[in-house]
């Protein structure tokens, strides 16, 4: 498979992933007309919590690739970095007025909150990648053992 | 958080030990928030989990004993651990759906556990996605994958059968309205998760780029006449092999 191709498998699978759920919300959302507002909050809240606890975590793996190449600064930099991008992000969300508040009085109280409503995004998308991925894995080795017929023969 | 970080990166095996036994304690703790914490969104996340533990371990192992009860060159399980499997699934589907269409919904403290109303609506709508997105790669990069094709559009339209019969009829805890506002907001976590995890990435690869390019090696000089004529000299006198006895 050249390097076209690839991109456009990516692109075909990527489409496949989006589209339909894109059209379902949609569709929801067009027959109930429910606000707006609450689905940009709870997103950016979302979208903010998994950037710093995937930053976190993916920083925590600098420290093996420093001590694998021989570079114990690496983390320090990388801190430096994701510090300067999520100082940037939170003051632009920040300036959008009330956009990070939900129904929580303080910051503390929002961002508590966020980190459990990640960990339980996070549980139904293990749970639902345990169930695609189970019953494609199950069919895959369920599969009759196939027989190569040479024309010779 | 500790015990994983302990787990997964620590090389010594007591370390890795370690960190395996906070992590069970960790969990563990989660699960009795519910009788140790008073109501709050963590304590109704430990309650969560223990209502879901039951039906993702029957799916889990379910879904273990039917495919290695299959082609699979060592440690095949037997028909009987494939029907067992598949009974496993099934009742792990069936306690699934009977806690949104039977009484076994989690409730906590004295109504429906929020976090279930996060939890169901993410897991029915990313599985859909996922379903969506497998069927195209199946295709894409199987070699006579028909029979998986099929098979992920049909989880994808159960998922989504489930989906609609949960926006167009009433539970016996859960109103077609509150599910519909809660699928679109599951639909804003599950976006905005992805693109903050997407950014993430992004700015890791970012970091590593920046630093890769700021230790470049240094540069050497071209040879000089003089060490060529050396070199070559050393490399004549080293490929010759000498006389043939």
């Amino acid at each position: 498979m050249n390097a076209s191709n690839q991109s456009a498998s990516f692109v075909r699978t990527a489409l496949w992933f989006t589209v339909p759920t894109l059209i379902l919300v949609l569709s929801v959302w067009w027959s109930t007309s429910a606000s707006v507002e609450t689905g940009v909050v709870r997103f950016v809240n979302a979208m903010l919590t998994s950037f710093t606890l995937v930053s976190f975590m993916l920083l925590v793996t600098l420290f093996a690739y420093g001590d694998a190449r021989r570079r114990p600064t690496a983390p320090l930099a990388g801190m430096v970095f994701l510090v300067m991008a999520g100082v940037g992000l939170t003051m632009f969300f920040l300036s959008q007025g009330d956009l990070l508040m939900e129904e929580n009085a303080s910051v503390r109280a929002q961002f508590l909150s966020n980190i459990v409503r990640f960990a339980t995004t996070s549980a139904a998308l293990v749970l639902a990648t345990v169930v695609v991925g189970g019953t494609l894995l199950a069919s895959l080795l369920n599969t009759p053992v196939r027989t190569i017929v040479f024309e010779e023969e | 958080m500790t015990g994983s970080l302990l787990a997964f990166f620590s090389k010594g095996a007591l370390q890795r030990k370690l960190g395996a036994a906070f992590l069970t304690v960790g969990f563990l703790s989660l699960l009795i928030t519910p009788w140790t914490a008073s109501a709050s969104p963590s304590s109704a996340f430990g309650h969560l989990l223990g209502s879901i533990l039951g039906p993702s371990v029957l799916l889990g192992v379910g879904f273990y004993q039917i495919g290695f009860s299959g082609n699979v060159p060592v440690g095949r399980l037997s028909a009987t651990d494939r029907r067992l499997g598949v009974a496993m699934v099934v009742a792990g589907v069936v306690w699934f759906e009977a806690m949104h269409w039977w009484t076994l919904t989690p409730t906590y403290p004295d109504e429906v556990n929020r976090s279930w109303l996060i939890f169901w609506p993410t897991m029915l709508l990313f599985g859909f996605a996922l379903a969506c997105g497998m069927y195209a790669l199946v295709g894409q990069v199987g070699d006579r994958r028909v029979r998986e094709q099929r098979l992920m559009l049909v989880v994808a339209s159960f998922l989504m059968a489930l989906m609609v019969m949960g926006l167009t009829m009433d539970g016996p805890s859960l109103a077609k309205e509150r599910f519909a506002a809660e699928l679109l907001l599951a639909a804003a976590d599950l976006f905005g998760v992805l693109v903050g995890a997407a950014m993430a990435v992004l700015f890791f690869a970012v970091v590593l780029y920046f630093y890769e390019s700021t230790h470049v090696p240094v540069h050497l000089p071209a040879p000089t006449e003089e060490q060529l004529q050396q070199a070559e000299r050393i490399i004549a006198g080293n490929i010759s092999g000498g006389e043939e006895e």
